[in-house]
């Protein structure tokens, strides 16, 4: 199985002074159609980390390769490109526009892809909200909506581009068990079923419980991998 | 691309229907703005045109004088041209006034299709009634000439230029004058030059504040003008009309490199008020672009506030994958829109206001008249394009703060 993200010695250091180290010196690999979830506690650089493999920030050492390819020195436009074709973002807080309706939140990362027509996009957008068991909320803005519907609908929107990763920040954080277990749900099903490497960054035992794989962090390094 | 262009006009609207009273109030200061411009431009630029045609038609475009602008230099002077002569007790060689070889630059100018030349001699007289004397220039002029290329017909309050042909010893004069003298159509003045006194017969009378056709000018037949001052055949004056106005000041040149003589344009007759309507653009146009620039005040709030107010949804917009240069053409465009919104309004402002302008009617001597507006379409165009470049330089500068968020900082900020 080919690595979809393979680190190789980054650090994140905060150019502050006295200078703040966020990720300091982390490899690892993960593979295409995993499911990793990355513990410690608060504060220990797990959300600066997804942040690096995410394309949302960059490293300050080392070298990071996404699907094979060196994405270290990308510029800025080049990393947006990776990030609206390849990554799908979940958040703690569902992070919706707030102006825009579940369905129109969905078609933005589509439209600004522009791959498929208007008219599919709508289609597989609304299959996409379908899929995820909110089809009827799809006219809805995020504010006439609970919060385990909000999540679906960013899910679906992280799922709009068919991306190959997936990246979680406290995906259940918000949520409630119930909505919460189903969340859980999807995300091991995007893995195991649809080939697509998750990652999440948690504190939920039945996250870390359903993933492939776990990250411990402890003060921006890695403890250990399980 | 226009795909691109519908997704960010998408959300521009979505931002701008969300905050409704300040997207007004930044319209409604755009639409004041392009307004007034129009109104106030058409206004000035209006009365500016109708001055300026007054001022072209008063008189001939070009006049050619039996003048030269500086006397040829002494021969001596030209056999040494570095070196300093003095010339001593020569003697002025008295000339005969009047344009030499008048004939031949008639030709020269007619053999132009778009020029029409009249020539005239000018003189001296004083007029004579019961005791009254006033002193009065005399144009002496080829009535069927003269009217192509100056407009003294329209001036005309009594009579007709023709009259000067019909009637012998005729002369036209202002209402003033005749005022101050006490004649009327048909009484006959007496006019004493250097050669001698005639009587003349009044057979035209010029309206009242008509400029140089006012007090103290008249007109009579050319060849009266060369018997009164006793100068036959000469003429001083050649009025010469040209297609297009404004090429005056370079024919004047021509005309006077070629011939020697002072050939005076209109733009040199009346270059103080040129200038002093070169003055009036100036201020009237920094008013306007001022008005202009308040106006996209209210774009650079609108804008700010909304990218301040934005910050977490331009971090969810990067993190999707839309790259700065979305999210700064994203700003610029909400600033754009508001102005050509603020445009369209300050359109329909502006021609209600020329409207209402136009309806001012004003009593000049006796005519109702209306303001002078200028309505071309190039102040529209021109008020438009300052609003929308002012406005996106307004809207570029905080949408340049869009572009430079770090989704992270306030991704961070938010868990």
């Amino acid at each position: 199985m080919t690595s979809l993200i393979r680190a190789e010695g980054i650090s994140r250091i905060l150019d502050v002074e006295p200078p703040v180290t966020l990720v300091q010196n982390i490899s690892f690999d993960i593979k295409a159609g995993q499911f990793v979830a990355v513990i410690g506690p608060s504060g220990c650089g797990k959300s600066s980390l997804l942040y690096l493999l995410g394309l949302l920030d960059r490293p300050t050492t080392g070298r990071l390769y996404f699907d094979g390819v060196d994405t270290t020195d990308f510029d800025s436009n080049a990393r947006s490109q990776v990030r609206l074709e390849r990554i799908g973002f979940v958040f703690q807080f569902h992070f919706l526009l707030p102006e825009f309706t579940a369905l129109e939140n969905v078609m933005l990362p589509m439209r600004r892809l522009a791959r498929l027509s208007a008219r599919d996009t709508r289609t597989q957008a609304e299959a996409l909200l379908a899929s995820m068991d909110i089809a009827d909320e799809a006219m809805k803005t995020p504010d006439k909506m609970s919060g385990g519907q909000r999540q679906r609908v960013a899910i679906a929107r992280a799922l709009a581009n068919d991306p190959a990763l997936i990246l979680g920040d406290e995906p259940t954080g918000n949520l409630d068990s119930v909505n919460s277990g189903r969340v859980v749900e999807i995300l091991h099903d995007l893995a195991s079923n649809q080939r697509r490497t998750v990652v999440c960054v948690t504190h939920d035992p039945e996250i870390a419980e359903a993933a492939d794989s776990r990250i411990h962090m402890l003060d921006g390094h890695i403890e250990k991998i399980d | 691309m226009l795909g691109r262009l519908a997704l960010h006009l998408s959300i521009v609207a979505k931002h701008l229907s969300q905050r409704k009273r300040q997207t007004a109030v930044a319209v409604a200061g755009v639409g004041v703005g392009v307004g007034f411009f129009l109104a106030v431009s058409a206004l000035m630029v209006g009365s500016q045109n109708d001055f300026v045609e007054t001022l072209i038609d008063a008189a001939p475009h070009i006049i050619i004088y039996d003048e030269i602008r500086s006397p040829s230099p002494q021969p001596a002077v030209l056999a040494f041209p570095d070196a300093t002569v003095e010339t001593r007790h020569y003697k002025p060689r008295n000339e005969v006034r009047g344009l030499k070889d008048w004939q031949e630059i008639m030709r020269a100018i007619e053999r132009d299709p778009n020029a029409t030349a009249s020539p005239s001699l000018s003189g001296a007289v004083t007029l004579r009634v019961g005791g009254r004397e006033e002193a009065l220039g005399i144009i002496g002029v080829e009535p069927g000439i003269e009217a192509k290329v100056s407009n003294v017909e329209e001036n005309l309050k009594y009579g007709r230029l023709r009259d000067l042909e019909r009637v012998k010893g005729g002369v036209m004069i202002g209402e003033e004058l005749a005022n101050r003298l006490g004649v009327g159509m048909g009484d006959i003045v007496a006019a004493t030059s250097r050669v001698g006194t005639r009587t003349l017969k009044i057979v035209g009378i010029f309206e009242q504040g008509r400029g140089q056709f006012g007090s103290n000018s008249g007109y009579v037949l050319l060849r009266e003008a060369q018997s009164l001052t006793g100068q036959p055949f000469v003429i001083n004056r050649i009025g010469v009309r040209i297609a297009d106005p404004y090429a005056a000041e370079a024919e004047a040149k021509h005309l006077e490199s070629r011939y020697g003589y002072k050939a005076e344009s209109w733009q040199e007759r009346s270059a103080d008020f040129l200038a002093l309507l070169l003055t009036r653009n100036v201020i009237m146009y920094s008013v306007v672009s001022a008005i202009l620039l308040v106006a996209s005040f209210g774009i650079y709030t609108v804008v700010s506030t909304s990218v301040a107010d934005k910050q977490r949804d331009i971090a969810i917009m990067r993190s999707i994958g839309f790259s700065a240069s979305d999210l700064e053409r994203i700003f610029v465009i909400e600033g754009f829109v508001l102005a050509c919104i603020g445009v369209v309004f300050g359109w329909a402002l502006g021609f209600a206001l020329m409207q209402i302008l136009d309806t001012f009617k004003f009593n000049v001597q006796g005519r109702l008249e209306s303001l002078p507006l200028d309505r071309s379409t190039f102040q529209y165009i021109l008020s438009a394009g300052a609003s929308l470049i002012s406005a996106v330089i307004a809207a570029w500068i905080p949408a340049r703060k869009a572009a430079r968020v770090d989704p992270v900082d306030i991704l961070r900020g938010a868990v």
